[in-house]
């Protein structure tokens, strides 16, 4: 402590040189007690005054340093909550990433599942014929061997080569063509070429392609398309989708020897986005199958050519390298209507 | 004397007192809720510098961002403490280091500086890291 000044006991104070001076104030009043009264007078005045606004100025401190004090714990809290909404935030990111994957692995299993029922059945069926011929030729070679093979026996071992064979041929080419599809599951966007096409008139090729099946029914298609909108994308996935959409119409939409309309109508709600409405006036999906019409392998023809792929490949195809959205929408007997919405240029993914 | 080293909290600043050289620093914030715990050892360490030492020449460089009410009041005393060394003699240089953009901190520096006439007072803006 400087110079003999140690009143404050060691303590730390802000205010010592201020005291100081109040006490050396107090020291020269005592020391005027003689003086003329105006003069005294005036001292303690000024001694009185100043002593007033030390105490102000203490208060004004502490006040202060309080105000200062609430407003860093009020920011500390807010930085703290901030750093808690983030890390909340983070975490939902995570947990839905975490559920997108697990969907997509829920969806692989099922698919998975499925490709091994449906290929169980042609390949069951074709093993089965072959065991059945080679059974039938070990005995044909039995009879050959003791030599007592009659005509009968051989005419009949024919017979039923020609139906195993047939039907070991029509199986495998049955397991053959789910193969196909299920490799279109898999969509591969690196495989399917990326290009500019123009809309409208791609669309009109694609139909075209599909005319013969449709004039077969008596099908007619209305394409409501604006010409020359440039497209930046995969025309190979956007025709599949068309195809898959007739093609549905036609299977399923209408019975036999009934025909209808479908539809495809283009709008451009902002010049970079593609609002695509198929339709067709047949008999609509039936609202218990309507959320599930895009789940693999759902079909109302199982054992009639349907494998239930046809609108998930849709589905993947839209979703995937065409980076939009497709929702359903039917009444039943009035019809079912897609729409499906798709950025007119693609967005480069590395 | 020793060497005064404190280092930052959130709430109280950098102390690097080197009584040896003749070089001061305080960096940092200052918004102790107790005052006395952060300016005690300091004016104790300067009360026993300035009544015994003999140095010809002291630098104090302030680097601060922000202080409540105590410290600036702390501040104000130190600078007093500086002020009656320089009368006594000693040459006393302040570098009051702020913020470009901070037109409050220069502010500060330019209201301490008004009581000094025998220190030498720099107002040291530094390009701020943002
Ligand atoms: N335009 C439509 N009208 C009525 N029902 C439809 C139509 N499109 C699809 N569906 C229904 O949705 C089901 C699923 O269609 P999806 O294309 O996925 O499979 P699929 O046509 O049965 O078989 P695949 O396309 O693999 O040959 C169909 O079985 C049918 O019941
Ligand atoms: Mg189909």
């Amino acid at each position: 402590m400087s110079s003999g000044d140690s009143e404050s006991g060691g303590g730390f104070n802000l205010f010592d040189a201020e005291e100081r001076v109040l006490a050396a104030a107090a020291r020269l009043q005592r020391r005027l007690t003689n003086a003329d009264p105006d003069t005294r007078q005036g001292v303690e005045a000024l001694t009185e005054a100043y002593s007033r606004s030390v105490r102000e100025q203490r208060r004004l401190v502490k006040v202060s340093d309080r105000l200062q004090n609430q407003l860093a714990n009020l920011n500390q809290e807010l930085g703290k909550r901030r750093a808690e909404a983030e890390e909340a935030l983070a975490q939902l990111k995570e947990t839905q990433e975490t559920l997108v994957q697990a969907e997509k692995l829920a969806s692989l299993g099922a698919l998975v599942g499925g490709v091994a029922h449906e290929i169980n059945t042609p390949v069951g069926i074709a093993l089965s014929c072959a065991s059945h011929l080679a059974d039938s030729t070990k005995r044909l070679a039995a009879l050959f061997e003791a030599d007592d093979i009659g005509v009968e026996d051989f005419q009949a071992y024919l017979a039923t080569a020609t139906d195993t064979a047939r039907l070991i041929q029509a199986n495998c080419e049955r397991a053959a063509a789910l193969i196909g599809s299920f490799k279109q599951v898999a969509v591969d966007r690196t495989s399917s070429e990326r290009r500019n096409f123009e809309l409208a008139g791609y669309i009109a090729e694609t139909l075209s392609s599909l005319s013969p099946k449709l004039r077969q029914n008596g099908h007619k298609v209305v394409i409501d398309c604006p010409a020359g909108i440039e497209m930046d994308g995969y025309p190979g996935a956007l025709s599949q989708v068309l195809t898959n959409l007739v093609l549905n119409s036609a299977t399923h939409g209408y019975d036999l020897g009934q025909s209808g309309t479908l539809r495809i109508a283009v709008e451009q709600p902002a010049p970079d986005q593609i609002r695509l409405v198929y339709s067709d006036d047949g008999k609509g999906i039936p609202e218990e199958y309507r959320n599930r019409v895009f789940d693999p392998f759902f079909t109302t023809r199982r054992g009639q050519g349907g494998t239930g792929l046809g609108l998930h490949i849709l589905y993947n195809l839209v979703t995937g390298p065409m980076q939009g959205t497709v929702a359903m929408e039917s009444e039943s007997g009035g019809g079912t209507r897609f729409v499906l919405t798709f950025p007119r240029l693609i967005a480069d993914k590395s | 004397m020793d060497h005064l080293k404190i280092a930052a909290t959130d709430r109280s600043p950098d102390v690097d007192f080197d009584f040896e050289a003749g070089v001061f620093s305080l960096k940092g914030e200052s918004y102790p809720e107790d005052a006395s715990t952060v300016f005690g050892p300091i004016f104790a360490a300067l009360d026993r510098f300035f009544s015994s030492a003999d140095i010809r020449e002291l630098r104090f460089d302030f680097d601060l961002i922000y202080f409540n009410s105590s410290s600036a009041k702390a501040l104000m005393n130190m600078f007093q403490m500086m002020e009656n060394a320089a009368g006594r003699g000693t040459k006393v240089v302040v570098n009051w280091h702020y913020a470009a953009d901070d037109e409050t901190m220069k502010e500060f520096g330019e209201d301490f500086s008004e009581d000094l006439e025998n220190v030498t007072f720099n107002l040291v803006p530094s390009s701020s890291a943002a």
